[in-house]
């Protein structure tokens, strides 16, 4: 792909540790941000006591997690118990390498370029990512033995099938208007023409209403609804194997922040800050918004949630891609 | 070296997928049979992945690994106890047949590939550039293989209509 510049192998191998360790870093301050924010919204202080605007407090907690006991259902089944909630951190995490997060620098006789891998399927590789990460919740669920677990790990499943269809068809449209699925592509497009946020509005409204219940965030918090099911599908995990369900779900969020601003808002492209300034600029508005609504949104009834997601969104972006490729072959 | 890291990975993706083709028929647990199915389809992707069909091999992960397979697990999750018990039958005609059926698709697998390749099964493919890539499978699809396409879609929209009406008919007695 990027064939003829001048880039060794381990470019990209320090590229890829730096971004792992920025985007755990980001996921540690996403939980201070959330807390924080919660906080004010519900006129309280949020977490205060560790370092200076609490800001040592992802800190604490992960020590706390790190030190708690791992407790461990008598009739798990071990492999699976313990693999599931590696996977489910694996799949977020991974699905970074193909965000493009700035354009191309000249380093003495290197070009660095601003994303990991660059490949013609980026998007779908994304998509088949986080097609994987349901197992995760599905076998952490079924392997835990308890029936909230299994349960919540069914409402998991159900919800994520349902509504990445919608996802999916949502992107389309960019797609369409992108001429590519490799997001390096569709950014330079977007930074040639417009904003596919424009054009594209309906796509990013079912893409951001799809994307909070891919990530079970309120409202579409379902699969964990505590008064129902105690915690859902990690209701029997505790300790670090907690935290690495916890880890990746505020990763897809991230990731899922990092490709509405890579599709729908021209990704890391702006005037006069450098690129990856303005994609964490962009990525922590979207982030904002999502805590905004976790403050304002009561959670909606599984029903609720099964009829508006096939009833409304479903045929709603399918009839955005249908317009765009109209619009697009006559124009 | 990089032929020496194709080898590796060919090797080794033959290997997970030749077991875990083996681990789905043989588990007892249909939830790890299941599971083993996954790990079947990944492998495939990568064999794809290495014949530089990039949007065959997402496409199978997405489809098959992803949305195919969640259902199977969710149904097997629902229904059952893992500790049903283990099918105790003996052999049957069916599972012989079955065997002999396998057997033989895959001898004429063999045959086909080899009367197809001819005496060039050892020298490397030439690949052009845009092969494999979703714009080259693109042009395939609207243009040589138009028919294909449109008849295969055909199958799926009436398979879903089909879905919905067996799902919508509600057996009268239980209209409340």
């Amino acid at each position: 792909m990027d064939s003829g510049l001048n880039q060794p192998w381990w470019i990209d191998l320090i590229k890829a540790l730096i971004v792992i360790n920025l985007v755990m870093a980001a996921f540690a301050y996403c939980t201070w941000l959330e807390r924080k924010l919660l906080g004010r919204m519900q006129l309280r202080y949020g977490p205060n006591r560790a370092g200076p605007f609490g800001l040592l407090q992802p800190i604490a907690d992960l020590v706390k997690l790190l030190r708690k006991e791992s407790f461990f259902p008598a009739n798990a089944i071990d492999l699976l118990y313990i693999a599931a909630p590696a996977v489910a951190c694996f799949t977020a995490l991974a699905a970074f390498s193909v965000i493009p997060f700035g354009g191309v620098w000249h380093v003495g006789d290197y070009v660095i370029t601003g994303w990991i891998a660059n490949v013609s399927i980026g998007l779908l590789l994304i998509f088949a990512l986080g097609a994987i990460g349901i197992y995760a919740f599905l076998v952490g669920g079924w392997a835990s033995e308890s029936k909230y677990s299994l349960l919540g790990s069914m409402r998991t499943a159900a919800q994520l099938v349902s509504y990445e269809v919608s996802l999916a068809l949502s992107v389309l449209g960019v797609v369409i208007m992108g001429k590519s699925l490799s997001l390096v592509d569709i950014v330079a497009e977007q930074q040639a023409t417009i904003w596919f946020a424009a054009p594209q509005f309906v796509g990013l409204l079912v893409f951001f209403v799809a994307g909070i219940a891919e990530t079970n965030r309120p409202p579409f918090d379902l699969p964990e609804a505590e008064q129902e099911l105690v915690a859902g599908y990690h209701t029997e995990y505790s300790g670090m194997r907690f935290g690495l369900y916890s880890t990746a779900e505020y990763i897809n969020m991230i990731t899922l922040s990092g490709l509405a601003v890579t599709l729908f808002f021209g990704g890391w492209g702006g005037p006069w800050l450098p690129g990856p300034l303005w994609f964490l600029l962009k990525l922590g508005a979207f982030i904002f918004v999502f805590i905004w609504l976790r403050a304002t949104l009561p959670r909606l009834r599984y029903d609720q949630l099964m009829r508006f997601g096939w009833k409304v969104l479903l045929p709603v972006a399918t009839l955005n891609a249908l317009v765009t490729a109209i619009l697009v072959a006559l124009l | 070296m990089e032929e020496f890291i194709v080898w590796v990975v060919w090797i080794l993706a033959a290997l997970s997928l030749l077991t875990s083709g083996i681990a789905v028929v043989l588990f007892q647990n249909p939830f790890y049979s299941a599971l083993a199915l996954i790990g079947n389809l990944a492998s495939l992707a990568v064999l794809y992945l290495l014949l530089a069909a990039e949007f065959v091999a997402a496409a199978q992960v997405l489809v098959y690994a992803g949305a195919v397979v969640v259902m199977f697990l969710f149904v097997i999750a629902y229904l059952g106890g893992r500790a049903d018990a283990p099918w105790a039958g003996k052999p049957s005609l069916q599972s012989l047949a079955a065997v002999v059926a396998a057997a033989a698709i895959a001898v004429e697998i063999v045959v086909v590939v080899a009367l197809k390749a001819g005496d060039q099964l050892s020298t490397p493919a030439r690949i052009e550039d845009g092969f494999g890539s979703p714009a080259e499978i693109g042009h395939l699809f609207l243009g040589d293989h138009l028919l294909a396409f449109e008849v295969t879609s055909i199958v799926l929209l009436v398979a879903a209509v089909g879905g919905v009406i067996l799902g919508s008919a509600v057996p009268k007695e239980k209209r409340s």
